[in-house]
């Protein structure tokens, strides 16, 4: 671990880094725009810049260098001195941003990134309240550079983000420089917008109000916005993502740094996947029927409701009539406390695994890539968690199956008590899953959208979408990934971890943390959960 | 965020021995209701007859009712930036942003609403707001026969400017030297000096 001097002081950092990033991970708070650990190094913002100590050509004393040098393009050497807190970078940091507001048009009050902008910060610290130009600003025009971006070239800071961007990550090379001097500009190519996969991330990086979604666009100013820190359900990779969101709405998602799964990108599927949260057309109260009469159950009465229920049928038909199929889409915890549950009442019960929904094939970035080269990875298996369901199932033993089995032997009327978990944000039964439905004389189902099997069931209990829920994905590679809840359910709706925490016979309020704990004891894995390092607090 | 150098301790300075003694503060108290007392029978009364008799106010800085200003071209002024509902302190102004139908304009509000029975007339959005659209006028009188008639909307608070335009002129606009929607005129030295003097 080599050890260099900032400002006087030593640190230890970790090894070939740059001193920005050396800085920024023992808490400096420098000023940067072009510098991103993800992306290629330019050096072109400029507002790193600091004194370096190095030997005199002439008498090898070692002296602070004559021209500053950019903090991001230096690798951390042993026993290097550096400094920030020197007039000379102070002086240089001010010229850049003066220079970098000289043809700003100051909309911060209509501008949507105004709360988390870079430009905002640096200038309240470094700049100036007035600006020197005496020249008519130049005005860079906006432009609509794809279905989901806005691009306002007045507010850029060609720091080139984007651009490398769509170079090294998303390998599409859709934006690129255009012009020269002060008329320099990002721009698309002529007849390719910016259309990947992957192209919401270079609003992320942005570090200023050019460029802009237009899916949130002028819908909330950034600060009255809360974040709740989740996991992506978009597909089995469980990309780390922060949920925005305010007055119970959720606004936006955005990518949460992740070394082992995600890096600093999620995908634009995973970033605009959420929209079927506030759909009109979700269950949102208890159902019971009771012969043709249809009845609201209240939430306290239901545990006790579905234990008789069930202890009935396992009088009425035997031991091993029952199956319960568990979505992939559930937490490990919601999905362990419907197994203790299902067990308790009846131990020979069957376990089934709900399907697994896949859509085209494993798609990788930079286009093209394979092997070491993939920087990003969109999975065909569109739910988050399988491979947590299964391990669940496989640990609880007994007998267990396929979806196609558990369709073909309830089609057979093999099972005259089942619970089936839905929760998949689009229509998952299909014709064969939804004529099994008579074969059930109680069928409990819990989703979160009406279909062929909540029409025929005889109690639907509401499902909740994943950021009303709290619990843990387990991903593709076998990382155990909590979630945390953003938004409270819609009215007359109690979680799902909630209520099978009660109906699985525990007492009090449901919290993941404390399910876990219930299921380390026979089950390791749970022992602990994967957390991701924090990104330094000024690195952006 | 609230970060501990920020933070400053402050406390109570300690009492003298009149102070703890407490009545030359009450017999000072007293003082003034007596000079109120000798003020209203021997010069003019306090009370005013109202609504005959009206009090006379300070129309530049008077807080009373709100109003929604309108630009040269008549259209509402506010770019829906949020910085009234951000300072409001009784969370008594409603926005609701979109985008402008107009091609100078990158954003207007859609919707305005401002709850005057929970608002506690501050000010602070008036402050607060970077293209003075927000401003409190030195209406007083204001009733509504229910609740709901007391949100005044953005059209509401547009009428009160047409009404009260004449009593209190709208403050000088744009003050952020705005190029899309003040051109050039803004930056220019000259107009500025104007708007100090203004």
């Amino acid at each position: 671990m080599p050890k260099i001097t900032i400002d006087n002081r030593e640190i230890e950092c970790r090894k070939g880094i740059s001193v920005l990033q050396a800085a920024l991970e023992a808490g400096w708070n420098i000023p940067h725009y072009c510098a991103h650990p993800g992306l290629r190094v330019v050096a072109s913002c400029r507002l790193c810049l600091m004194e370096m100590r190095m030997p005199d050509p002439k008498t090898q004393e070692p002296t602070w260098s004559p021209k500053l040098v950019p903090a991001c393009q230096t690798p951390v050497r042993d026993g290097q001195v550096v400094r920030f807190d020197s007039d000379r970078v102070r002086q240089n940091v001010k010229r850049c941003m003066e220079f970098f507001l000289l043809d700003h048009p100051l909309d911060c009050p209509v501008c949507d990134q105004a709360g988390e902008c870079h430009l905002q910060d640096y200038s309240y610290r470094f700049g100036e309240a007035e600006s020197r130009m005496v020249d008519e600003k130049l005005e860079k025009p906006k432009k609509d550079i794809g279905p989901r971006t806005l691009l306002y070239s007045d507010r850029c800071v060609l720091c080139t983000r984007c651009i490398r961007f769509t170079q090294e990550i998303s390998g599409t090379h859709e934006l690129c420089l255009v012009n020269r001097g002060t008329r320099n500009e990002i721009d698309v190519f002529p007849g390719k917008p910016l259309d990947n996969p992957l192209q919401g991330n270079v609003v992320d990086i942005c570090p200023v109000g050019s460029l802009i979604d237009k899916d949130f666009l002028f819908k909330r100013r950034v600060w009255e916005l809360e974040s709740a820190s989740s996991i992506c359900p978009g597909c089995a990779r469980g990309c780390f993502i922060r949920v925005d969101h305010c007055d119970g709405t959720v606004y936006r998602l955005k990518p949460r740094y992740n070394p082992k799964v995600n890096d600093w990108w999620i995908c634009d599927e995973g970033r605009f996947g959420w929209k079927y949260v506030h759909d009109d057309k979700r269950i949102t109260a208890p159902v019971l029927h009771r012969g043709h009469e249809k009845t609201t159950p209240k939430w306290e009465e239901l545990p006790e409701i579905l234990r008789y229920r069930f202890e009935e049928q396992m009088r009425k038909n035997g031991p091993d009539k029952v199956v319960a199929m568990l979505s992939p889409f559930m937490a490990c915890e919601e999905a362990w406390l419907l197994i203790k549950f299902i067990r308790e009442v009846a131990p020979q019960a069957a376990l089934a695994m709900g399907p697994v929904s896949e859509d085209g094939e494993n798609q990788h970035f930079p286009v093209g890539a394979s092997g070491d080269a993939v920087r990003f990875t969109i999975l065909k298996e569109k739910c988050p968690n399988r491979r947590g369901i299964e391990l669940l199932i496989g640990a609880a033993g007994g007998k267990t199956l396929s979806f196609e089995e558990f369709v073909e032997k309830s089609a057979a009327g093999d099972f005259s008590a089942g619970w089936v978990v839905g929760g998949y944000p689009a229509e998952w039964v299909d014709k064969a899953a939804g004529k099994i439905a008579p074969k059930f004389e109680l069928l409990v189902v819990q989703d979160i959208f009406p279909n062929a099997l909540t029409d025929a069931a005889t109690i639907i209990l509401p499902s909740c979408a994943w950021v009303e829920r709290e619990g843990s994905f387990v991903n593709s590679t076998g990382l155990i990934q909590p979630f945390e809840r953003a938004i409270s359910p819609p009215e007359g709706v109690k979680r799902d971890g909630q209520y099978l925490y009660e109906i699985a016979g525990l007492d009090g309020l449901y919290r993941a943390g404390r399910v876990r704990e219930l299921m380390n004891a026979t089950i390791e894995e749970f022992a602990a959960v994967f957390e991701a390092p924090p990104m330094p607090a000024h690195a952006h | 965020m609230i970060e501990d150098h920020d933070i400053l301790n402050v406390d109570a300075p300690e009492l003298s021995a009149a102070e703890r003694f407490y009545l030359p503060q009450i017999l000072d108290g007293m003082g003034t209701t007596i000079r109120h007392m000798g003020h209203s029978l021997f010069k003019r009364p306090m009370t005013v007859q109202y609504p005959e008799e009206r009090r006379e106010l300070r129309v530049e800085n008077y807080r009373g009712v709100h109003r929604l200003n309108r630009d040269e071209q008549g259209r509402v002024a506010c770019v829906a930036c949020f910085m009234c509902a951000t300072a409001c302190p009784a969370n008594c102004i409603h926005i609701e942003g979109a985008e402008a139908p107009w091609d100078d304009r990158e954003k207007y509000p859609a919707k305005f609403d401002i709850d005057e029975l929970r608002c506690i007339y501050c000010g602070m959005c008036e402050e607060a707001c970077p293209v003075d659209a927000i401003e409190l006028t030195p209406r007083y009188d204001l009733v509504g026969r229910t609740r709901a008639e007391m949100i005044l909307d953005k059209e509401e608070l547009l009428v009160i400017y047409d009404q009260t335009k004449g009593e209190k002129a709208r403050k000088n606009p744009p003050i952020t030297g705005y190029p899309r929607m003040a051109g050039a005129a803004a930056l220019d030295p000259e107009s500025e000096t104007e708007g100090e003097q203004a």
